[in-house]
């Protein structure tokens, strides 16, 4: 059941996304998220929609697989559309039952922000399917370079972001390892109240809590032996190079700007 | 009579993705009352997952798990009752451990079965007994003591349930040679003693041949033998086949006995090599 979350996890490939560079792709992936907050109407957010929609057709990443991720927000969607239909009052009254009013701008609103979060998830979740957590780490070192400058350690920063990336399975299964055996045991974990489930889960977290820090000092032992040391001037084995496929990126993101502008410009603004 | 059956137990993981595994395959086996039954395999052979399904922590794709009879998985309550019937030890168990003493970690268990505290008391104390703990051990942090010791105080977590059939997970995983000894000994006294059906899991014949008396061979998920110790090792040729093999002094034996020493051929310990050995010599030998 916990293995079945999929935010976060990379899904190798050869698509023409999986194969931008990860700094193109962390630039493009930032602006295309600023460019749904700067979506004031439906015409410029159907425009973004549909182009979160061709990138996962593009990726080559089934459907099914995002839904999945979609899975876990469901609630919150539809928590945020509630409270915009029962709390924006602007625009004409669709129905009114004493104090409960809703009118269509709340309909619309409601709408609106529902789009909105799907293609975040969408365009956000995309990143980390088609980029290695590696590759992401790298491109996020090597976008944030410049602040070396002001002695911000970047790359120790960055190797501890890769090893917590890398850990997180390690994790998932260590979980579920611990529950079973701490069902095997009797340990009821899915009835009771909210009291009785959390403490249901003490006997989970102490031994994975411990269970971490044993494994932190063996991977810092191991790393001490091999004279780590985070900011060596590394070389790289795999250099990143720009090709045309980010520059190609880089222009339609462009025009996506340009075309949202126009878009909010010319047709009246919904929210 | 039988204590735990499953009746053509199939079980797939992830059923629907392009990673569907069948781990286990129309899987058939009857465990006796009072059983000391081996489960041998190699590694993703379904061992791990059969014995997860024994007390219900897995529900079978197909088949079904009989335990005295009765399906386990029938509802909610049955198959949580089969936890404390059917005790299963994982491996690496000290890794489990969560609680402020060995004494409370060791009544997890018991509490969780709803037993009265006397009653509990009485259980846990006879468990750690039983496992070799000291008593002025029960106070102490389970996270201070020695590798060996965790184990202990795990595998004793589960033995105070007192389930009617232990189940145990590589015991011996990840000990020395001292260690392995002595926890496969204590599996064996705690046999003689309650008389209650144990199941051991291993990829070791050596550790299997000195405990177990039954076998049950699995092979990519399919029961591949099923029978005694010595039905199990005549047939050595397929068990390499499977990336097994028969017990080291067993097979010195076998290469003995192409000389035309006239040994047992039933030898599967070191010690009962030694009396063979000793029965040989004093009957006076006759090689050739």
């Amino acid at each position: 059941m916990i293995k079945d979350i999929t935010i976060g996890q990379y899904f190798p490939g050869n698509s023409f996304i999986h194969r931008l560079d990860p700094r193109a792709k962390l630039i493009v992936t930032f602006a295309a998220l600023v460019e749904i907050f700067l979506c004031k109407n439906f015409l410029s957010l159907a425009l973004i929609f549909i182009f979160s929609v061709f990138s996962i057709l593009f990726s080559k990443i089934s459907f099914k697989v995002v839904l999945k991720g979609l899975k876990m927000i469901y609630f919150l969607i539809f928590f945020t559309a509630l409270l915009q239909i029962f709390y924006n009052e602007k625009g004409n009254i669709l129905f009114e039952w004493r104090k409960i009013k809703i009118t269509d701008g709340g309909v619309y609103t409601a709408i609106f922000m529902a789009v909105r979060i799907i293609s975040l998830i969408f365009i956000s979740s995309l990143l980390t399917y088609t980029t290695s957590p590696t590759t992401l780490t790298d491109g996020i070192e090597r976008l944030l370079s410049p602040l070396k400058k002001i002695k911000i350690p970047v790359d120790t920063l960055a190797m501890m972001m890769t090893i917590a990336l890398r850990f997180i399975p390690t994790l998932i299964e260590e979980i579920d390892k611990i529950m079973n055996a701490q069902k095997a045991r009797g340990a009821d974990l899915d009835t009771g109240g909210v009291l009785k489930r959390a403490k249901a889960l003490i006997p989970i977290f102490i031994p994975l809590f411990v269970n971490s820090f044993r494994r932190a000092y063996e991977l810092a032992f191991a790393m001490e032996c091999r004279c780590y040391n985070g900011s060596n001037h590394r070389t790289r084995m795999k250099i990143m190079k720009f090709t045309w496929r980010d520059i190609a990126a880089f222009i339609f993101i462009g025009m996506m700007l340009a075309a949202i502008i126009l878009l909010n410009h010319f047709f009246g603004a919904v929210i | 009579m039988t204590v735990l059956e499953a009746e053509n137990v199939s079980y797939k993981y992830s059923v629907g993705t392009p990673f569907q595994i069948t781990a286990l395959d129309r899987v058939n086996v009857k465990v006796e009352q009072g059983d000391m039954l081996a489960v041998i395999g190699h590694t993703g052979s379904g061992k791990s997952t059969l014995i997860q399904h024994f007390n219900a922590l897995l529900k079978p794709t197909e088949g079904r798990i009989l335990l005295y009879g009765k399906d386990i998985n029938e509802s909610r309550e049955t198959a949580h009752n089969a936890r404390f019937k059917v005790g299963l030890c994982f491996q690496y168990p000290e890794y489990q451990l969560f609680e402020s003493t060995v004494y409370k970690d060791i009544s997890f268990g018991p509490a969780n079965m709803g037993l009265s505290s006397s009653e509990t008391d009485e259980r846990v104390r006879r468990a750690a007994d039983f496992v070799g703990l000291s008593e002025n051990m029960l106070g102490k942090s389970p996270f201070d003591l020695s590798g060996g010791e965790k184990r202990r105080v795990a595998i004793a977590g589960v033995m105070a349930m007192e389930p009617e059939v232990l189940i145990m997970d590589e015991p011996a995983a990840g000990l020395d040679p001292r260690g392995r000894r002595s926890i496969l000994e204590l599996i064996g006294n705690y046999r003689k003693k309650t008389g209650r059906t144990v199941i051991i899991v291993s990829h070791s014949m050596e550790d299997v041949a000195g405990v177990a008396e039954k076998i049950l061979v699995l092979n990519r998920g399919s029961v591949a033998m099923h029978g005694s110790l010595d039905e199990v090792f005549s047939r050595s040729d397929e068990l390499r086949g499977m990336g097994l093999d028969i017990p080291q002094i067993t097979r010195i034996f076998s290469e003995l006995n192409k000389y035309g020493f006239g040994l047992k051929k039933n030898v599967y310990t070191v010690e009962q090599a030694k009396d063979e050995i000793l029965r040989y010599l004093h009957k006076g030998g006759n090689a050739k």
